[in-house]
């Protein structure tokens, strides 16, 4: 792996990522597994197929919703938020 | 069930509405599908209950019933079928079109429906993602929205808890009568005796009607609808342009689409609505897609970010004078038509088993069911009533 | 102009598009992926010294996917998502969305190489977050150096299971169980498959090297069962129960882990292949597949697949049949060229050590008897087992398509690919009957293949 790093926010905390990797992968190198809550139960969710078909690691990406952790490449100063339900 | 006091063929909304009417006035009823529930054009819909896109009519008279007899069902069958007393609002971009909402909705209140201008701010207020170069509108405080798969089923479930059945998966083949009445039906599989048969069948109502040597000018006006995925709540009401209400009345084979959008208790949006005469084809016209798109986007901008996660298409069953046929059949006494509601089958539905029922009870219908009767098609040539 | 559109950079992709463009085709390759090599040579930058550890055979993959940069006949379109495609009279239409915007291609030749996903089946708790499917942890490693978690267990079933819990101890991560359903006894009676396969055991092998090293005993006849969340919501236990072969439950006991790497084999993509009216048939293992004819030619003329959709088997039957999809498809648009005896040998071959992973590796209807009704079926949708039961008993629902319109199962996000195959089977297990192969062929048609963004939607022709 390329060992320039990079940094974007998640939740207004700052996250390192090295270039090329996805921003699920990036939260999951900081231990942060819970991504999203589930629109009726509110029941946290993260990666589960990690290879962008299962959709459940939806995350807000610069304001846009259900957004794939998995396979969205960290870019510099991208802002990532925890989906709530639909909602940013 | 041998001898039913009621036969309903067709297990969509409008079948599964006459069915429950007929059931409260204590018939026993048997439904018949080919299909499972709201296997035709009901499983299509979007689930629309309005009030707001008819002019002054014998079809607003029946709207207006309707739609108040959707909540009495809910309460009756306890629920279950997402109905939700939204509202519904009404935009125009052009002068013309405004002059002409302004007008309708005064003719319209006049006739019991509440309406509400809107101005710029109150409608920024009443949607706050609408376009910011619309600048008036009117909302409907009656319309209302539910689902209309669940909403048959929940109906039929409530039939056969009180003493009716369902049959599906039997295909009619005959509709039996003796000296111009009803004696029963036959299926592929069985034939059965009643002295009433109810044609719900929707965009298949012509060809039923053929089982008993009647006549019926059903055609199909195919439309489609755009899912949106899961979204954050963008859209509070129903929300249409008012070109949708001159489309419904359009003679014209071609394309007619406007805008029609509005969320969905699951958090989805659905895009609307386009109407073509291309009989049942069935491919997926990606043009018409494109098209929806972008008078959605028209109407919310910030729609253009939400992701279309399918797509489908229905046939809307409508007779000539884009009339719902409600009534007995010019020739035979106990067959009963209740089809071709053009889009407004959902909301229409409730009222529409109202008027079936009180012709077969002889009880008092709420309104003339003249208007809707299938004698105005007098042996194939329609004849205005 | 290309002649040839080849959709997937995976093995088969790679090898149709090598194929072809070698027999005079000029070729278009579409992948969705930032770099080619599909799920199995999955990788995460140019510099690959560092990424052996993680792979068996990269260097076969390394070998394709320099060939396919190499050549100029092939054109790559990588990060580009097919969102319909349609089909008018032998003239196919894809509408792709690449670089943000939407791009049309035409063409009367496709090869679809549009390979597997991890099959997954619901328990009750497979949706706390930390639970995953084996290629997602691989993914994670092999695409982003990331491992998922300190104490992982491995469970499901087949071969995948051995590569996945080799790499989270090359990693330094631990496998505190590795849990195969199947006996390994059901080897024995494809012996002589094994015999033609050698290079097959040596890759064994290779993985069990190192997880004896890793201090990991592989027990067979055990699967996870249920999965417990923390305080935090998240992973913190599971239940690995002893299973009979019908996989029902003996006895379980507790574990805690942090991630559960849970695969039942693979379900094949097939959304593009129907979307195009493809004929689709339901193969030995239930799934659904591609139906091709001997030049990997599908029902439609021009349009050939290879790989994972054609049936499930592996990396070297997909790169033996894609070389076949390759070749019949450059003769196919003219070129002066044709199959050989050796190419077909050689895919038998792989085809028959297909055909015994699937006699070894059999998911049991037992799998039911693991879920309440309180069980997410429908992750999307949080549709519960119980939800799918009233659909049945209450509603009416006859079939699984039925039930899915009724209780909105299989209509979120991922259509059905995760909860499709499972729901199909869940209906026919409340309706007492066996489930159709309409039922299973109708629960992965899917006209749009993937979300797209009403604005790309609206700018396009």
């Amino acid at each position: 792996m390329s060992q320039f790093r990079i940094e974007f926010t998640f939740d207004g905390k700052t996250i390192p990522a090295i270039i090329g990797q996805s921003v699920g992968a990036a939260l999951l190198a900081t231990n942060q597994r819970s991504l999203r809550k589930t629109r009726f139960n509110k029941n946290k969710r993260g990666i589960f197929c990690g290879i962008g078909v299962c959709f459940d690691c939806l995350v807000v990406v610069d304001g846009v919703t259900n957004q794939r952790a998995c396979i969205i490449e960290a870019k510099p100063g991208m802002k990532v938020q925890t989906q709530d339900g639909s909602n940013a | 069930m041998k001898n039913p006091d009621a036969i309903v063929i067709g297990a969509g909304v409008v079948g599964a509405c006459t069915a429950l009417a007929l059931s409260n006035a204590g018939l026993k009823v048997l439904v018949i599908d080919r299909g499972p529930v709201a296997s035709g054009t009901t499983g299509a819909g979007e689930g629309n209950i309005l009030v707001s896109d008819k002019e002054p009519s014998a079809e607003l008279t029946l709207a207006i019933r309707s739609r108040d007899a959707w909540f009495e069902i809910d309460t009756d069958i306890g629920g279950g079928f997402e109905l939700e007393a939204k509202g519904g609002v009404v935009v125009s971009r052009s002068t013309k079109g405004i002059s002409d909402l302004k007008k309708l909705a005064s003719l319209q209140k006049v006739n019991g429906v509440e309406t509400i201008e809107l101005d710029e701010s109150s409608l920024q207020e009443a949607e706050p993602f609408i376009s910011k170069d619309i600048s008036y509108g009117v909302l409907y405080p009656g319309d209302a929205q539910c689902q209309p798969m669940l909403a048959a089923a929940q109906i039929i479930r409530a039939v056969r808890k009180r003493g009716g059945s369902f049959i599906q998966g039997e295909n009619v083949v005959k509709i039996n009568s003796v000296s111009g009445s009803i004696i029963g039906l036959t299926t592929d599989k069985n034939t059965y005796s009643t002295p009433v048969v109810i044609n719900a069948t929707g965009t298949w109502a012509g060809e039923v009607a053929k089982l008993a040597n009647s006549f019926l000018p059903i055609l199909p006006r195919r439309g489609f609808i755009l899912v949106t995925s899961p979204a954050p709540k963008i859209i509070y009401h129903k929300v249409y342009d008012a070109d949708y209400v001159a489309n419904v009345a359009s003679g014209e084979a071609d394309l007619q689409s406007s805008a029609v959008v509005e969320g969905t208790a699951s958090g989805t949006i659905l895009i609307g609505a386009s109407r073509e005469r291309v009989g049942f084809k069935n491919d997926l016209n990606i043009a018409i897609l494109r098209q929806l798109a972008r008078q959605a986007i028209s109407l919310f901008p910030v729609l253009s970010t939400i992701q279309l996660l399918r797509a489908y298409r229905g046939f809307r069953p409508y007779a000539p004078d884009h009339l719902p046929v409600i009534g007995e059949d010019e020739n035979i006494s106990g067959l009963w038509h209740a089809a071709g509601h053009e889009g407004a089958g959902i909301g229409l539905a409730p009222a529409t088993g109202e008027l079936i029922t009180a012709q077969i009870t002889g009880a008092t219908p709420f309104m003339d069911p003249a208007p809707f009767s299938p004698k105005r098609f007098k042996g194939g040539e329609y004849v205005a009533i | 102009m290309h002649n040839v559109v080849v959709v997937g950079g995976g093995p088969a992709g790679l090898s149709a598009a090598l194929a072809a463009a070698a027999a005079g085709a000029p070729v278009l390759l579409i992948d969705s992926n930032s770099r080619l090599g599909g799920q199995y040579w999955r990788n995460s930058s140019d510099n690959f010294d560092d990424q052996y550890e993680q792979h068996f055979d990269l260097e076969t993959g390394l070998l394709l996917i320099n060939a396919v940069k190499a050549r100029k006949e092939i054109e790559v379109w990588s990060e580009a998502q097919i969102w319909s495609a349609t089909n008018n009279e032998g003239k196919f239409t894809l509408r792709i969305i690449y670089q943000g915007k939407e791009k049309i291609v035409n063409t009367a030749n496709i090869i679809l190489c549009t390979g597997a996903y991890d099959r997954t089946l619901p328990f009750p708790g497979w949706d706390i977050p930390g639970v995953m499917t084996p290629g997602g942890v691989q993914s994670l490693l092999k695409g982003h150096g990331v491992l998922a978690g300190k104490r992982v267990v491995v469970a499901g079933t087949g071969p995948f299971l051995l590569p996945v819990a080799a790499g989270v101890i090359k990693a330094g991560g631990e496998v505190v169980s590795l849990l195969e359903a199947n006996k390994s006894r059901r080897w024995l009676t494809s012996f002589n498959v094994i015999l033609e396969n050698l290079g097959k055991l040596k890759e064994a092998f290779y993985y069990i090297k190192t997880i004896s090293e890793g201090k990991v005993r592989a027990k067979f006849g055990y699967a996870v069962i249920t999965a417990h969340a923390g305080s935090n919501g998240e992973l913190e236990s599971v239940d690995i129960a002893k299973i009979d072969r019908n996989f029902n439950v003996k006895k379980l006991k507790n574990i805690k882990c942090d991630v559960a790497a849970i695969g039942w084999g693979f379900t094949a993509d097939t959304s593009l292949a129907g979307s195009l009216g493809c004929k689709q048939v339901v193969a030995k293992d239930e799934s659904v597949i591609v139906w091709v004819d001997n030049d990997q030619q599908t029902s439609i003329s021009g349009i050939f697949a290879a790989g994972e959709i054609t049936g499930i088997g592996g990396s070297e039957l997909s790169m033996a049949e894609g070389v076949i999809a390759g070749i019949a498809a450059a003769k196919f648009v003219g070129c002066k060229v044709e199959v050989l005896k050796a190419h077909r040998k050689r895919r038998a071959k792989r085809q028959r050590f297909a055909n015994a992973l699937i006699k070894a590796y059999p998911v049991k209807s037992g799998w039911q008897s693991w879920l309440n009704d309180q069980t997410t079926v429908c992750r999307c949708e949080e549709v519960s087992l119980g939800d799918l039961k009233y659909s049945v008993e209450e509603l009416g629902a006859t079939d699984s398509r039925t039930a899915k319109l009724f209780t909105r199962c299989g209509m979120g996000l991922c259509q059905g690919r995760i909860c499709g195959r499972s729901v199909v089977d869940l209906v026919a297990n409340e309706l007492k009957v066996l489930p159709t192969d309409t039922d299973r062929i109708s629960a992965v048609n899917r006209p749009i293949i993937t979300p797209i963004p009403l604005g790309v939607l609206a700018q396009g022709e």
